[in-house]
């Protein structure tokens, strides 16, 4: 069964057209990358998938259920970390996990003790957020997402605005939770060689409109690139 | 959704007490302020009256005759009196001036002769204003008062000597003050022995505390609802609670529980501290009063309680739901907090203007403005219980139910559409660059 499909996505905001016809189909069990520019279409697709935004036009599907029409059931099995988001600050990272737990399951505890170990905060977990650096914030985020076993995480630049080091630990996190689980992932990045580090297949999106789809070896060797950053300049017209 | 309801309370309580600025703001800064303020008015009071309770009074005795003797006699019973010696007024006064007492008793030379003869004397009373404080005037009153007592002592004793001259067999009272009246009040069918202007002040403190109270309720339950979302937006929690699984209804009625319950606190927290201000500053009705209305039946009956319990809490969700769905468009707290200042408007306006007028008596087109405001209708339904008169009641309940309905439904859509994440309002900026 597809996790995501795409077809035809429009999105306006007033005059603005951030989607045109976007289109792209996510496999279960697979890392899906959605990469491009700033300002290409990635956060509004994702929003949209994640039952956030509601499209203009075409029509988005998580596991067979329309995000627009059945948004309550789409829910039920995603998770979302959106690009900029934060944590309630005066909650620990303990009672933040347990709050998202405990809208998930039943078995509270078991969640918190595995959304502990994806955060790798230890003893810091039972202090409160707002005395966590910006990569603290951003574990504790991903361990909230992934803690709750979705069958889709979508997971909004994971890394963003995270130093080597962090992102590193991020991007290693994610890739171990991947292949431990089988989870579907679908991201975005504007970080090629980090798309190219953690995807199975990616999908190249500029100007609201899907350019190119396929694993980055494909890509690669379809345009005799020597990395995604090259495909992305020469699908693009750019290079 | 039960247990989803509870996490989400459960989180924006805690989110909402651990902000040091909520919790000393709404719930400890009331207990504290104003114990401290009632504490120190009734400092300020006692000094006073001990101050008046007994006096220093200058005197300085021009006449010399019996009756001005007859006089200081009386006014040293309870009173420091202090003769001053002088050549003439202008020299008592300068010594009256070096003394402590701020009060100088001027009795005019002539004083005894015009008292013996029946004829009407004038004295002087000099308030010495050095620090011009509550004490120095209130003694200046207290001596007049003083002085008038004996005036009427005087004018009896006179009285009852002319009458035993005559050969009346008259009460000396009865000629001096013919009529006598006795205050009746009639409320709700009831003949009451007690004077209109004392039931007027028992009425006037439940009109004033109540709306008080309920207005109180409500600018912390705004403030709260407001904070409360735009906390969301400001930590940049909302998408994500947006996408939890966990409907659109229940999140909006968790932050509607838990801002009450904030709510709800700061208002206690607000009462018992401005119950204790107003006993330490005021507590001027007589008990009397209190327990005779009380044995005639003025009380709340429980439909009353329950009709008042219906009004406050339709008032509350009011303006909860307004206060969100405004709050949801800006961008941080700050700006939140400024855009919410505009249901103030609509909610003080009625609560000013019918604490003291009702709203029949206003002009055609400000009744009708008046009427259209919800919060009139609490008001009116407010006072309205404590007399009895249900229909008013269930008129505004009605038409507060059907207003709060509807932006319970604005509140939801917005809620279940896409503007909650993209609405942005900035806070208005005052002021211009470079100041």
């Amino acid at each position: 069964m597809r996790a995501v499909e795409v077809e035809g996505l429009i999105k306006r905001f007033g005059d603005f057209e951030a989607l045109r016809g976007c289109s792209f189909n996510v496999e279960e069990g697979e890392v899906f990358g959605l990469i491009g520019p700033n300002g290409a279409g990635k956060t509004t697709t994702l929003r949209i998938i994640a039952t956030l935004l509601k499209p203009t036009g075409g029509v988005a599907k998580v596991f067979g259920l329309d995000v627009e029409r059945r948004a309550d059931e789409v829910r039920q099995v995603i998770s979302y970390l959106p690009e900029e988001a934060g944590a309630y600050r005066n909650l620990s990272g303990e009672e933040y996990l347990r709050f998202i737990a405990s809208l998930y399951s039943e078995d509270v505890e078991e969640m918190v003790e595995e959304g502990g170990r994806i955060s790798g905060l230890g003893e810091r977990l039972r202090d409160r957020v707002k005395t966590y650096s910006r990569g603290m914030v951003r574990r504790l985020l991903l361990a909230g997402a992934l803690m709750v076993s979705p069958r889709l995480a979508i997971l909004d630049e994971p890394t963003s605005g995270l130093d080597v080091i962090y992102a590193y630990e991020v991007r290693r996190l994610i890739k171990d939770y991947a292949e431990e689980r089988g989870t579907t992932i679908l991201l975005s990045s504007h970080n090629m060689l980090e798309v190219e580090y953690l995807c199975d297949r990616v999908a190249l999106i500029d100007g609201g409109v899907i350019i190119e789809e396929g694993s980055p070896g494909e890509l690669k060797e379809s345009y005799g690139a020597e990395n995604l950053e090259e495909v992305f300049m020469e699908a693009t017209g750019r290079g | 959704m039960a247990k989803a309801l509870l996490t989400l309370i459960s989180k924006e309580v805690k989110e909402l007490l651990r902000d040091p600025k909520i919790l000393l703001g709404i719930i400890v800064m009331p207990l504290i302020l104003f114990p401290a303020m009632g504490s120190a008015i009734r400092v300020s009071q006692r000094s006073v009256s001990r101050a008046v309770r007994r006096m220093a009074i200058a005197v300085y005795n021009e006449d010399g005759g019996p009756a001005s003797q007859e006089l200081i006699a009386f006014l040293s019973k309870d009173n420091e009196v202090s003769i001053i010696e002088a050549e003439n007024l202008d020299e008592a006064l300068r010594r009256f001036m070096e003394v402590d007492s701020s009060i100088l008793l001027y009795i005019p030379d002539g004083y005894s002769e015009k008292m013996a003869s029946g004829e009407r004397c004038m004295l002087r009373l000099y308030a010495h204003l050095r620090r011009l404080n509550m004490a120095e005037t209130g003694k200046a009153s207290s001596v007049e008062q003083l002085l008038m007592i004996y005036g009427e002592e005087c004018s009896l004793k006179r009285i009852r000597r002319i009458l035993e001259e005559a050969g009346e067999e008259l009460q000396p009272e009865a000629v001096r003050r013919p009529i006598s009246i006795s205050y009746a009040s009639i409320m709700r069918g009831v003949v009451l022995d007690i004077p209109p202007q004392a039931i007027f002040g028992v009425i006037m403190s439940q009109n004033l505390m109540l709306p008080v109270m309920i207005m109180m309720m409500n600018v912390f339950a705004i403030q709260m609802a407001a904070t409360s979302i735009a906390l969301e937006k400001e930590q940049k929690t909302l998408e994500t609670l947006m996408t939890l699984p966990v409907g659109r209804m229940t999140i909006l009625a968790g932050k509607l529980c838990g801002s009450i319950l904030i709510a709800i606190a700061g208002a206690i927290s607000y009462m018992i501290g401005f119950s204790y201000y107003m006993k330490s500053t005021l507590g001027f009705i007589p008990q009397l009063t209190m327990e005779t209305l009380r044995e005639a039946g003025f009380r709340l009956s429980p439909l009353g309680l329950a009709l008042l319990g219906a009004v406050i809490f339709l008032t509350l969700l009011l303006s909860l739901a307004s206060s969100l769905s405004i709050a949801v468009f800006a961008e941080d707290v700050r700006s939140a907090q400024s855009l919410v200042g505009l249901i103030y408007i609509p909610m003080m306006i009625p609560f000013i203007i019918l604490m003291f007028t009702d709203v029949d008596m206003l002009p055609g087109g400000l009744r009708w403005l008046m009427l259209i405001i919800p919060y009139t209708h609490a008001v009116i339904a407010s006072k309205a219980i404590f007399l009895d008169r249900y229909i008013p009641v269930l008129t505004a309940v009605t038409y507060m139910t059907i207003f709060t309905l509807t932006i319970l439904h604005i509140t939801t859509r917005i809620f279940s559409t896409e503007r909650i994440i993209t609405a942005r309002i900035r806070r208005w900026r005052i002021g211009r660059r470079g100041d």
